[in-house]
């Protein structure tokens, strides 16, 4: 902790050693490791412990930041989450609605927390998770389909696969699972040291894949819900090579990316992106993006491209700050991006966008809780976004029963739909 | 149909329709001794430091159980003691203590401690999550009515980040809190009664 503490604060001061930087880094931290921080100021920089020494605000809570006097008696709080199995029989599928002739089934079940869908060899899938800490190997026989833990224990991992690898990163771990497909009880490499994860758990779960370049895409969150953050770490996209080598910042002033793919024509990333809380129901809006190497998404000063922040100020906030492709609506949580490129799905839904949204809690009237369709020009432009697989939240009586999270085209063209809430993954197949 | 038949039929009747009314309340899954042991009769401790489970939120117990199962929330009293405890039984266990009634709160109370916890509690805003009477809703627990003690070691160990696989918001939400004010919080929730 010590040792973080003070390569945190020596970082600052490399940017450069104002007062105001200074503060927010001492702000940050809590009251609890003032002391620590102060010595590790002190030691660092020696005569401007001083004023770090100075009545340091306690930081407001991570997920209350930015929260003004007017919600003070909301009761919007984060939706719960179920941890337990549910079975394909208790799952109301009859109520999802999707286009005629698209066709919906749960494909597998019991898979408690299912979020992202990496594809193996030979039928295998992984599947990573958040509180429950599990990555799931669910394989695939052509009729049904069974699972298993690959690992445990982990903060809230995800995965990616490549060559016969199994990679999973967590908040605090990077592990590589050398030839799983013919060895499936090896034991993992373990790569955190190489790939520099920052210490803050905060919006620090994720999302990774590897792009068409064979590089290891991986975002870092912004550590709160609205702050100025505490190095310049987060809110950032970066990729690596595989081994954790040739790290490079892509993108910066990004909240929160929990979902990306590349276009199949222009191979760009895009990526979707979760606006701040508590800025009343319809602002700001989650948004998606086209990755810009060396652009900033605006975080904190800026949401959607043109939304000032109200907490976080500064001169002209949304100025060089990169557009979206399409707003996605506000607190929706949009999740995971797949480009359609199959040939089972009618053709104009060739290189659509799907994105799940997982449904918003930080609005008074939900929304979200499906899958749509982004229909852009590859450069981005005339977006145009629409429902296509609905029906698991009911907006008369505000009720709710599933969370699309992340999607899948398997090789037959059928997408797969993970239900994080109900632990299920979804099958959505076209027939005439 | 004979009389006695019809007789037959209106009791199974009965127990059927009444059957789900009582069963809850009425019969604790097999596990439930194990839990009291520590947790006290009926879910209500008797031990320092030791929690309340009874009239917790279901979906609160049954996340814990979930998590302490699986090595994420590390309660070394409890480690291994759900190894291999299907979700099923947990869930079972969760749905009887969220059906019992926590005990009334000792009566008596330190009346300016008591006043700066109430404050406290709203400026901290608690009651957003945990709901404006402080009884807790789904993966949030109740508070109102908890164990002084209890509520005073969990905040401590939030603080400490040493409340292992516990919710990062929470822990969050409790940066920079002095201890005289996490003492006069667990106060005035303690001795709330609802």
């Amino acid at each position: 902790m010590f040792k973080h503490l003070s390569l945190r604060c020596i970082d600052l001061g490399k940017v450069k050693l104002q007062k105001n930087k200074l503060e927010i880094c001492v702000k940050y931290i809590s009251m609890r490791r003032f002391k620590q921080m102060s010595l590790a100021v002190s030691l660092s920089m020696g005569v401007l412990a001083a004023q770090a020494q100075a009545p340091a605000a306690a930081p407001a809570p991570a997920w209350k930041q930015g929260m003004p006097e007017a919600m003070a008696n909301s009761t919007l709080a984060p939706l719960a989450g179920k941890l337990t199995v549910t079975k394909a029989a208790d799952v109301p599928i009859n109520r999802i609605k999707l286009p005629p002739g698209f066709k919906v089934e749960v494909w597998a079940d019991s898979v408690p927390g299912s979020r992202a869908i990496a594809q193996g060899d030979g039928g295998k899938y992984y599947v990573g998770t958040r509180p429950l800490g599990r990555v799931y190997e669910i394989t695939d026989n052509g009729t049904t389909r069974t699972s298993r833990v690959v690992i445990d224990k982990l903060d809230q991992p995800t995965v990616a696969y490549k060559d016969g690898t199994l990679f999973v990163i967590s908040v605090d771990k990077v592990l590589r699972f050398d030839g799983i497909d013919k060895n499936p009880t090896v034991a993992p490499v373990d790569l955190t040291a190489k790939f520099n994860l920052p210490p803050e758990k905060h919006h620090n779960w994720k999302y990774i894949a590897f792009g068409p370049d064979g590089k290891l895409y991986v975002p870092f969150g912004a550590p709160c819900n609205i702050c100025e953050p505490p190095s310049a770490e987060y809110a950032q996209i970066r990729r690596y090579n595989a081994d954790g080598s040739g790290m490079e910042v892509l993108a910066r002033g990004v909240r929160n990316t929990v979902g990306f793919d590349w276009h199949p024509v222009t191979k760009e990333l895009w990526f979707s992106n979760h606006g701040r809380d508590w800025l009343g129901d319809d602002t700001p809006n989650d948004t998606m993006h086209r990755l810009k190497v060396g652009g900033h998404y605006g975080f904190p000063s800026c949401h959607q491209g043109n939304l000032p922040d109200p907490d976080v100020k500064k001169a002209k906030p949304c100025d060089g700050i990169e557009q979206p492709v399409a707003l996605m609506g506000p607190h929706s949580a949009t999740m995971g991006v797949t480009f359609y490129t199959g040939n089972m799905f009618p053709a104009e839904y060739r290189n659509v966008l799907f994105n799940a949204r997982k449904g918003s809690w930080n609005r008074t009237k939900k929304i979200g809780h499906d899958v749509v369709m982004v229909r852009a020009d590859a450069d981005g432009r005339n977006a145009k976004v629409e429902p296509f697989m609905t029906g698991f939240s009911n907006e008369a009586d505000q009720t709710w029963w599933g969370r699309p999270a992340y999607l899948h085209q398997m090789n037959d063209g059928a997408l797969l739909v993970s239900d994080e809430q109900n632990g299920v993954i979804y099958r959505v197949s076209y027939s005439k | 149909m004979t009389l006695r038949s019809k007789w037959r039929a209106l009791a199974f009747l009965g127990v059927a329709i009444l059957a789900p009314l009582f069963s809850a309340a009425q019969k604790p899954p097999a596990r439930a001794n194990m839990c009291n042991a520590c947790h006290g009769p009926n879910g209500n401790a008797l031990l320092k430091d030791m929690p309340s489970i009874a009239g917790q939120p279901k979906v609160f117990i049954e996340n814990q159980l979930v998590l302490i199962r699986e090595g994420m929330r590390d309660i070394p009293q409890m480690k291994g003691v759900l190894n291999n405890v299907p979700d099923s039984e947990l869930t079972e266990l969760a749905t009887y203590y969220a059906g019992l009634k926590i005990a009334k709160p000792p009566v008596q109370k330190q009346t300016d401690l008591y006043n700066k916890g109430e404050l406290l509690s709203k400026e901290m805003r608690c009651g957003i999550c945990h709901l404006p009477t402080y009884e807790g809703r789904e993966q949030m627990p109740r508070l109102a009515g908890q164990r002084e003690d209890y509520l005073l070691y969990t905040m401590r160990a939030m603080k400490a980040n040493q409340a292992v696989g516990r919710d990062p918001i929470m822990i969050a939400s409790l940066y920079g809190i002095s201890d005289e004010d996490l003492k006069a919080i667990s106060h005035y929730q303690s001795r709330l009664s609802n």
